[in-house]
Order: structure tokens, then C-alpha cells, then sequence
């Protein structure tokens, strides 16, 4: 397990982008943390690194958004897992894992009955306060791997 | 106009599916004959928000219903139509999948050309519904549950460029959120405009996302929703920690004032910008009053013509999606074939799939 602080949105971007740099077509990053902690931040920096059709909006409303390449590499699958109650739901959704980057948002409990390896990525935000206009109070990252395949990511 | 000069003018069925509502509209030329439309919100509610499973199966079950009933609503039948035009997308995929299904069936089956429009299009399409003359370039903000666009149509078939959109969550969303967490049903909208009515929309100052200077250089016509919904977050967090009493009103009042006030201002300063004096607005928000009368306040104010179709028009429908389809085939256009598909991430430059 490792742990990252992450200074300001543009940052959470990066880290985004050199996971990205990073991935390949079958590879699932689970995302935790509470509403506004950073996930569609961190999503939106991957999908630019991955160069996929944007805009990486948050997917709430339509629970899953599939970002075709705009090269020849694999497609982004960006699916927000809150309001699913089941992981049958998830396996509902007819998701290509084998082809796809696949970024699951509120993913806990849910990708184990699915899938075998994923990257977990817990972003946290202070709870309470005031945020400021710019919000760029620090996130804290944990980063834990399930599987043998992220063994070697590499964080810095 | 009149009859035999209407009856040039192309027969268009229009089907829309791109999310939670089945819709059937038929058009002849920029005459209204039918717009029927049936909902899935309800089987939705308790889902907190729309399943694309869901959805789908429910447009399956109601298309066929629908469909009959805008034929006899437009007293035609389907040989009588000169072409069939559909939501390719931007939208949910499943839900998209069944009505460019059955858009293609009825299109192979009566031999008749098809059309694949862009859904976003579509709703500025509705306005040539209105019976008012509709003049060009003009800016129009949509916003609904799933979009928060902010467009520059010079022409409806050739030209539309996409100014801004939101970067993170759409405007409905964060209604949606934020009731959630002020623990408030699904759909939001309706609710937070509910509670807002008795409460002080000054109480909190809640941000104005990307409207900073330092953002408004790369951001100018973008939105962004995530760090008000934050920000309300941590407000009602630090209120409950310290074990007072949410004041749901005023937060739910702070909130819609913040979201209408960077939504209007921005389309606002486009047509400043561009020097377009015109307005038109669409998708479900048009519903929420504080939207509303804020656009009529400041338009009024900066002489912007704003306009807003009824709600039966602005909220997702098959009526804009054939009145689209039947500008395109006045325009001259090739339909579509059959190659396409549903597109979840359409763009806007795409007019016609």
C-alpha cells in the first residue's frame, strides 16, 4: 500500500496521467472516496494521458460512459458504481472488460464477484471546514494493488 | 402558409430514446402533429437516478404504445411519412440502442430514408416548433440531467460549435447530489426547488465554479458543479458535526441561486461576446423558476431576445428529434443508411450521424 498527498486538482490530473501512461486494455482502477474527494479529477487527467474522446464528465447520471480512442489504443470505460446495489448489477452494465481501460467509481465491495486484479485508489478529502473558491486543500492517496499485474506500477 | 404549400413540406417521424423517456413525434416541416412521450422516472426513483437496464427494457415496452398513439394524435399512417429520423446519441447506450433499432426496422420495412441526428441538436431544433419565426446565430444553453451545454448555432444543419460544457458533473446532477445529501428524494430538481421556496438564497455563498479569472482564460464558457456540490457538502458536515440543525432551506436556496447565477451568467456573456443578442434555452431545467426568471432578468437587462419552447419541448422528446430530421431533409441532405449506431459520446459538430 502506498500513500500520496496531492497538493491541487491539477496534480490529482497528473497522477491520472502517469497511471495511464502505465495501462493497458483489461486493466481496472477502483475508485473510492466521498462526494467532491477528487475521482472525476483524477479520471478526467487519465483519460486525457490515454487520448480518448473527451470530455471525462462524471458518469452519476448515466452510471457508465464508454471514451472511444482517439488512436489505436484501448477505449476508457468510466462507470460511477453508487448507485448500484450488486455486483450483478456491474456485470449488468455488459461492460467489454478484456478490451477496455475500465475506471469503476464507488467500486468497494463491488468489483471482486467481476473481475480478478484491479488497482484500488482511495482519495480522501478533509471532511467539514470551509473549502476555499479555488479548493485546493490536499487529497490524501492510498494506492493498493489486488493481482500479481500491479506489482510494478509506478506512483513518482 | 398555405395547405398545398404545406403538403411539399416532409412528413417526419421522430424517435427519441437517449435516456429516461420514450418519445414519438411526428412533424410536417416545422408544423407540430404529435409529441408523445413516456416516461421511466418513476421505476427509476428508487434507484436514486436512471439504470440504463432498466431503461432500456422500459423503452422496449413502451415504444410500440407510443408510436400508435402519435399516429393517431397526427392522423397519418406510416406509408404516409417521407422519412424517419432517430437519436444516434449522446446518451445512455442501451436506452439509444432501442430506438435506432426500431428506427431501422421501420425505415427497412416501409423503405423509407433515415435520418441519425445528435440529441443536443435536437433540443435546439425544438424551437422551430413554435410557430415564431427563429433566427441565427443564436446561443442556447441545455441543461438537463445528464448535459450542461452551452452552444453557438449559426446554422441548425451546417453549424454548430459547442462554447462550453461542464467539465465534472451536469447542473441536474448536482441537484441530485445535493438533495441526496440533504437527504431529499430523487429526481433533486424538483425537491431542492421545493425547499428553496422559503428560504434565503443569500444565507451562504456558495462558489461559482471556473469563474475566476485565472479560470476564465481557459474556461470561459466551461461549467463546473463538483466544488459547489463539495462545498455544500463540507458546509452541512461542519453544521452536523458540531450537532446544529441543517437549515435546509437556505442551503437548499444557496445552492439553486449558485447554479442558476453561473449558468446565466455565462450564457449571458457569450452573447456579449459574440455579439449574438439571442437566447434559447433547453433541457428539464427549464422547469426550475430561479432559472428561469433569473435568464428573463438578465436578459431582459443586456438586450438578449430569450427564448424558451414549452416544456413539453424542452424536456427530451421525439417531436425536436423530427423536427431536426425534417430540417435536414428540406435541407437536402442524404439520409443516413443503415451503418450507424448508438454513439454514447456523439459530439455536437455532428449534426447528422
Amino acid at each position: 500500500m502506498t500513500e500520496l498527498t496531492i497538493p491541487t486538482p491539477e496534480e490529482m490530473g497528473e497522477l491520472g496521467a502517469l497511471i495511464a501512461g502505465q495501462l493497458r486494455a483489461g486493466d481496472v482502477i477502483a475508485l473510492n472516496g466521498e462526494l467532491g474527494a477528487g475521482k472525476t479529477t483524477f479520471t478526467r487527467g487519465l483519460g486525457e494521458a490515454l487520448g480518448v474522446r473527451g470530455p471525462v464528465t462524471s458518469p452519476t447520471f448515466v452510471l457508465a460512459r464508454t471514451h472511444p480512442s482517439l488512436g489505436d489504443g484501448p477505449p476508457l470505460v468510466h462507470v460511477d458504481a453508487y448507485r448500484l446495489s450488486h455486483p450483478a448489477e456491474l456485470d449488468d452494465l455488459d461492460i467489454d472488460f478484456a478490451a477496455s481501460v475500465v475506471v469503476v467509481e464507488w467500486a468497494a465491495g463491488m468489483l471482486d464477484a467481476v473481475v480478478d486484479e484491479w488497482l484500488d485508489i482511495t482519495i480522501r478529502r478533509p471532511v467539514g471546514g470551509v473549502e476555499s473558491e479555488e479548493g485546493v486543500e490536499p487529497r490524501l492517496v492510498t494506492v493498493e494493488p489486488h493481482g500479481e499485474r500491479w506489482h510494478e506500477i509506478r506512483l513518482v | 402558409m398555405t395547405r398545398e404549400h404545406r403538403a411539399h413540406e416532409p412528413l417526419v417521424l421522430g424517435i427519441e430514446t437517449s435516456c429516461d423517456e420514450t418519445g414519438v413525434g411526428i412533424v410536417r416541416g416545422t408544423t407540430l402533429l404529435a409529441n408523445v412521450i413516456a416516461s421511466s422516472m418513476d421505476e427509476h426513483a428508487r434507484y436514486g437516478g436512471v439504470v440504463p437496464e432498466i431503461a432500456a427494457r422500459a423503452h422496449l415496452e413502451a415504444l410500440t404504445p407510443t408510436l400508435t398513439t402519435a399516429l393517431e394524435q397526427a392522423d397519418v399512417t406510416l406509408a404516409d411519412l417521407d422519412a424517419v429520423a432517430v437519436t444516434s446519441g449522446p446518451g445512455l447506450s442501451g436506452a439509444l440502442m432501442v430506438g435506432v433499432g426500431a428506427a431501422k426496422a421501420l425505415a427497412v420495412s416501409l423503405d423509407k430514408p433515415l435520418y441519425a441526428v445528435n440529441h443536443l441538436v435536437g433540443h435546439v431544433g425544438a424551437d422551430v416548433l413554435t410557430g415564431e419565426d427563429v433566427e441565427h446565430p443564436t446561443v442556447a444553453l441545455l441543461v438537463s440531467g445528464g448535459h450542461t451545454s452551452l452552444l453557438l448555432v449559426r446554422d441548425l444543419v451546417n453549424d454548430v460549435e459547442m462554447l462550453g460544457e461542464t467539465i465534472d458533473d451536469a447542473a441536474g446532477e448536482a441537484f441530485d447530489k445535493v438533495a441526496r445529501l440533504l437527504g431529499l428524494p430523487y429526481p433533486g430538481g424538483p425537491e431542492i426547488d421545493r425547499a428553496a421556496a422559503s428560504g434565503d438564497p443569500t444565507a451562504i455563498r456558495f462558489p461559482r465554479g471556473l469563474s475566476l479569472p485565472k479560470d476564465m482564460e481557459k474556461h470561459r464558457y466551461d461549467f463546473s458543479f463538483s466544488g459547489l456540490k463539495t462545498a455544500v457538502a463540507r458546509w452541512v458536515e461542519q453544521r452536523r458535526d458540531a450537532g446544529e440543525e441543517v437549515p435546509v432551506a437556505d442551503v437548499a436556496a444557496s445552492f439553486r441561486e449558485a447554479v442558476a447565477d453561473v449558468l446565466i451568467t455565462k450564457a449571458v456573456a457569450a452573447c456579449r461576446d459574440l455579439g449574438v443578442p439571442r437566447l434559447l434555452l433547453g433541457g428539464g431545467v427549464v422547469a426550475n423558476a430561479r432559472v428561469r426568471a433569473l435568464a428573463e432578468e438578465r436578459c431582459a437587462a443586456a438586450g438578449i431576445a430569450l427564448r424558451i419552447p414549452p416544456f413539453s419541448l424542452c424536456t427530451d422528446n421525439g417531436a425536436m428529434i423530427a423536427a431536426l430530421g425534417a430540417q435536414l431533409v428540406a435541407a437536402g441532405r442524404p439520409p443516413s443508411g443503415l451503418g450507424f449506431g448508438a454513439d454514447s459520446t456523439l459530439p455536437v459538430t455532428s449534426i447528422q450521424a
